[in-house]
């Protein structure tokens, strides 16, 4: 098959007078920006679904997508990079003979796309007479839908101006507070959908997110070392609101306190210990140890080669006990502010309704399934879990926001637990992160480890990291706190695939409680 | 197929006439990937991209934006040119602003195959074909990911400068596991030239590696002298080298810091037999010849003969040093004695051989000390021979400690790692006291 020209919009006459136009325009107001690419939507699906049918797919999909985003870096009175970036192109997906064909070009354009279709369905049709299985699809609902996330203040709506001085001044309270160091900025990202498919739907999705960021170093002028704690912002489905009323001042300034204290703290001593985790660093636990072993695709092996398999295996499905009684795990596409939430996901499917528990009362109950998957384990239809990270990219199983539901008795607090520990530590925010390829043995660390001793807190460790085997640690779960100590963990930047994807996903929790864990300390492991 | 340089200092020159700016700078990229991803013995997703990547940084004095965008129409590029100046005249003054460089000298780029960028889809179903019957036929169950991209990139500035250079390269990897999920293999191939391929031979490694490590038993966590295979060596020397930086050493906050006393540089912090260089013309492992920047990337020593020689350092920070700046390595050569795996086996009297390393995580910055587990081929050796599958661990490891206590080394080859796909041209590496600090369930 023949390969396509790179300038090839370059030279066309062009439907597509000025995608570019169209971000900008988006990026400074919210109003009319959609315009082109919904018509090109509309002139486009048309052609690529009845092309794709004459030409022999059972099923066919055609997607434009544009990601917008600005990112501000600073260090010190530097503003370090100002950036802003608009991408937008579409692709083509086609089932055809139970194989998949895909392909992808950043030039939205008539000819192009009739291009990209042959493409993909000659793709597809190369595997025929060659393959074991084929993929089997289960029936789609069609949906005619326009959703855009709500928010207050679109951030691509606030002046550069205002967003480094707001960054400047953290790094001035910073220096100030006695910090050496002190890097801050913030990313924004706007990602919009238009999804057309042959069952009949017609989705138009529009979503924001925003991650604003600092961290803080300090020296040991006499002893030499350093340390640095880094800012508990989780990063958000959220409009500017989120950053402009996020109170970075006292944060940053408990930050370099604590970066102080983190420098003259003992180091751990290694062995086990009970952990009281705060959901600033129990949401990353949550997302490798439980988020990724209960992905369907994972399971099956489609993941092999890269992120892994898992040790959850189709067969424990309902007979798990994956934690303990107390802990319930809930996947929702739907939640406030989550980084995973949308109205449908890139197959089409809408997400409300779709809210399952992946953990109940402790037991593993259900995976997260994409399209296609869910025969394979004697369910009827996918629970929404698709996302591709790009115009260019083929849809994978990937996260809803995963979160631990809260305890029960809400007068449970961080505090309520950890006076029942007499020999542990408190861990807040994240640091360190690895887990093996079937998600049994992890080991993470921290920002900040604070001795608990004989129920209270009673100064701070140095070079702390906690080791674990997933259902071990969770089935060590005795303490949950109550729902208003709930917060909403997460990061844009969740890996899988080849090539490898990006998906942004939320993780909520309370702080709980972990009896008997190994701690480590790291200087001993680094034989320093 | 790839735009020209003819097409791409065109398309250079018209943005950049655009601009009002004091001084500006133009990245392009365009690509031409054909991707195919195989699990169970069968093609997953079988994707096409043609994809494109303009960027645009106005400058007005010390103040300076970018935008990056992939749309090539005349409003387009105008639309991006007048918002990069837009942003730059709000944009805070950067008192670490360097102007952009103005023309250099490059070495000629030898990253591309002419025969290889002629081919597709087409091509990769074949190539990959083979490899799925290596696995159907071994009845275990393979995946994977080949992928062919070609590509070109460019870059100019105001000041003068233009560098173009295309580019092919095709990644293979491949997992075999045994249906039973008791033994689980890997091998990768990286080729600059389809002419160099050998899938079958990449395929049939991953098998025997599955085969042979079929259930495994059990082995402590402890101290042991390893044999990292190529790729989990790349792994380990990949994190040094990202972590070789003027500024942080001399802002006190590195690793080089605990390690020696004063500056780092010139000083003898590693074993005599560990040697890293930079060279994007090495033919073994060729790379890009330029430098974010624009800084042409010549042969660069790291480390010599356990000596380090040079950090990268940014141009800003070496305009304040007084010193030269370094930029940062595009590819990777370790040269190695030569000697083969069974020579380097045969050295240990009771260790551990490693295929292959997987989630590297930095746990503590100021000794560079890295967390990540084996996966897929651990074997123990005793009395030089390789005896038995032992389970997978976890190890915490500074990279530091690997050149320290390096013993042999052998042949080196051009695989890929666990994450990213710079080329690297690594021997296998024959380590003592290497740390494992718990066992790994998983196969």
């Amino acid at each position: 098959m023949k390969r396509r020209t790179f300038l090839h919009q370059a030279t066309a006459s062009g439907i597509i007078a000025s995608q570019l136009s169209h971000n900008l325009v988006h990026a400074q107001s919210d109003d009319s920006s959609s315009v082109n690419l919904s018509q090109l939507f509309s002139t486009l699906s048309g052609q690529v679904l009845s092309q794709a049918k004459k030409l022999g797919a059972s099923f066919a999909e055609f997607r434009i997508g544009r990601d917008t985003s600005e990112s501000i870096h600073t260090r010190e009175k530097a503003v370090q990079g100002v950036n802003f970036s608009a991408d937008s192109g579409c692709c083509v997906r086609v089932l055809v003979d139970g194989a998949w064909g895909f392909a992808a070009s950043h030039a939205i354009e008539k000819n192009e796309v009739r291009q990209l279709t042959q493409t993909a369905i000659a793709i597809a049709k190369q595997q025929q007479g060659k393959r074991l299985h084929v993929v089997n699809l289960e029936s789609l609902n069609a949906w005619q839908d326009q959703w855009q996330m709500p928010m207050q203040i679109d951030p691509f709506s606030v002046t550069l101006e205002e967003k480094a001085d707001r960054l400047l001044h953290i790094n001035d309270r910073a220096l100030a507070a006695g910090a050496k160091f002190c890097r801050s900025g913030l990313v924004q990202v706007r990602e919009e959908k238009w999804l057309a498919n042959s069952v009949g739907s017609r989705i138009e999705q529009s979503r924001v997110r925003l991650r604003p960021y600092f961290s803080v170093t300090l020296l040991d002028e006499k002893k030499g070392g350093f340390a640095s704690r880094d800012s508990l912002a989780a990063p958000r489905g959220s409009g500017y609101e989120y950053f402009k009323e996020y109170d970075f001042d006292s944060e940053v300034v408990q930050a370099v306190e604590e970066a102080k204290e983190k420098l003259a703290a003992p180091g751990v001593k290694a062995g086990l210990k009970d952990l009281v985790i705060h959901p600033t660093n129990l949401w990353l636990t949550i997302h490798e140890s439980i988020g990724h072993p209960t992905e369907l695709d994972r399971a099956l092996g489609y993941e092999a080669n890269f992120a892994g398999t898992s040790f959850v295996k189709p067969e424990l499905l309902d007979k798990l006990q994956y934690a303990s009684e107390l802990v319930t795990v809930r996947a929702d596409r739907t939640q406030a502010n989550g980084l995973s939430t949308v109205a449908y996901d890139d197959d089409g499917v809408k997400t409300a309704g779709q809210e399952f528990n992946i953990i109940d009362k402790g037991r593993f109950t259900n995976y997260q399934m994409a399209l296609g998957q869910a025969s394979l384990i004697g369910r009827e239809h996918s629970n929404g879990c698709a996302y591709a990270d790009s115009f260019s990219s083929f849809p994978l199983q990937r996260m809803p926001n995963i979160s631990l539901q809260p305890g029960a008795d809400d007068s449970v607090t961080a505090d309520t637990l950890i006076s029942d520990v007499e020999d542990g530590i408190y861990i807040v925010g994240s640091g360190s992160w690895s887990i093996d390829q079937q998600r049994y043995n992890f080991q993470f660390t921290g920002q900040t480890f604070h001795k608990i001793k004989n129920g209270k807190l009673d100064g701070m460790y140095k070079d702390v990291a906690y080791q674990g085997n997933s259902v071990e640690f969770w089935n060590a779960c005795d303490g949950l706190a109550g729902p208003s100590t709930y917060e909403l963990g997460g990061a844009f930047n969740c890996g899988k695939g080849r090539p490898t994807q990006s998906a942004p996903v939320s993780h909520g929790a309370v702080p709980a409680r972990f009896r008997q864990l190994q701690v480590l300390n790291t200087q001993q492991e680094a034989g320093a | 197929m790839i735009p020209s340089e003819a097409q791409i200092r065109s398309l250079t020159e018209k943005i950049l006439n655009l601009s009002s700016a004091d001084s500006a700078v133009v990245h392009i990229s365009a690509a031409d990937n054909a991707n195919l991803r195989f699990a169970n013995n069968d093609i997953t997703s079988n994707a096409s991209q043609n994809l494109l990547s303009l960027s645009i940084s106005s400058n007005f004095g010390t103040r300076s934006a970018s935008v990056t965008w992939n749309q090539t129409d005349e409003h387009s590029l105008r639309e991006a040119v007048l918002r990069s100046e837009q942003m730059a005249r709000i944009s805070p003054e950067n008192p670490e602003f360097m102007p952009p460089l103005a023309a250099q000298e490059y070495q000629k780029p030898n990253s591309f195959s002419a025969t290889t960028a002629a081919s597709g889809p087409d091509e990769l179903a074949a190539w990959l074909q083979v490899a799925i019957d290596s696995t159907r036929a071994a009845k275990v169950d393979g995946a994977g990911f080949l992928t062919l991209k070609t590509s070109a990139s460019a870059m100019a500035t105001s000041a003068g400068l233009f560098v173009y250079e295309p580019s092919t390269v095709i990644d293979f990897s491949i997992t075999a596991r045994t249906h039973q999920g008791n033994g689980s293999g890997w091998a990768s191939l990286q080729v600059t030239d389809s002419q160099n391929l050998s899938l079958k031979n990449t395929a049939d490694r991953a098998v025997q590696k599955a085969l042979d490590s079929r259930k495994p038993s059990a082995l402590s966590a402890a101290r042991y002298p390893v044999v990292l295979e190529a790729s989990a060596a790349r792994n380990l020397i990949s994190l040094l080298l990202w972590s070789l930086n003027r500024r942080s050493s001399d802002e006190k906050r590195s690793f080089l810091n605990h390690l020696a006393e004063g500056d780092p540089q010139g000083q003898q912090l590693f074993g005599s037999k560990a040697s890293l260089f930079s060279d994007p013309t090495y033919q073994q492992a060729p790379a890009s010849i330029y430098s974010g920047s624009g800084l042409p990337c010549q042969r660069t020593d790291w480390i010599k003969d356990g000596t380090l020689r040079n950090l990268h350092c940014g141009r800003f920070w070496a305009k304040k040093q007084k010193i030269q700046a370094v930029p940062h390595a595009n590819n990777l050569i370790m040269p190695g004695e030569h000697q083969s795996l069974e020579k380097l086996i045969s050295q240990v009297d009771r260790g551990i051989l490693i295929t292959r390393l997987w989630y590297l995580r930095m746990v503590q910055p100021q000794t560079l000390l890295y967390t990540g587990l084996t996966r897929d081929g651990t074997f123990l050796i005793e009395n030089g021979k390789i005896t038995r599958p032992v389970n997978n661990f976890r190890f915490n490891q500074s990279p530091t400690n690997v050149l320290k206590n390096l013993v042999a080394s052998g042949r080196p080859e051009r695989v890929l790692g666990s994450e990213g796909s710079m080329p690297m041209h690594i021997p296998p590496l024959l380590v003592n006291d290497f740390h494992f600090s718990s066992v790994s369930d998983a196969v």
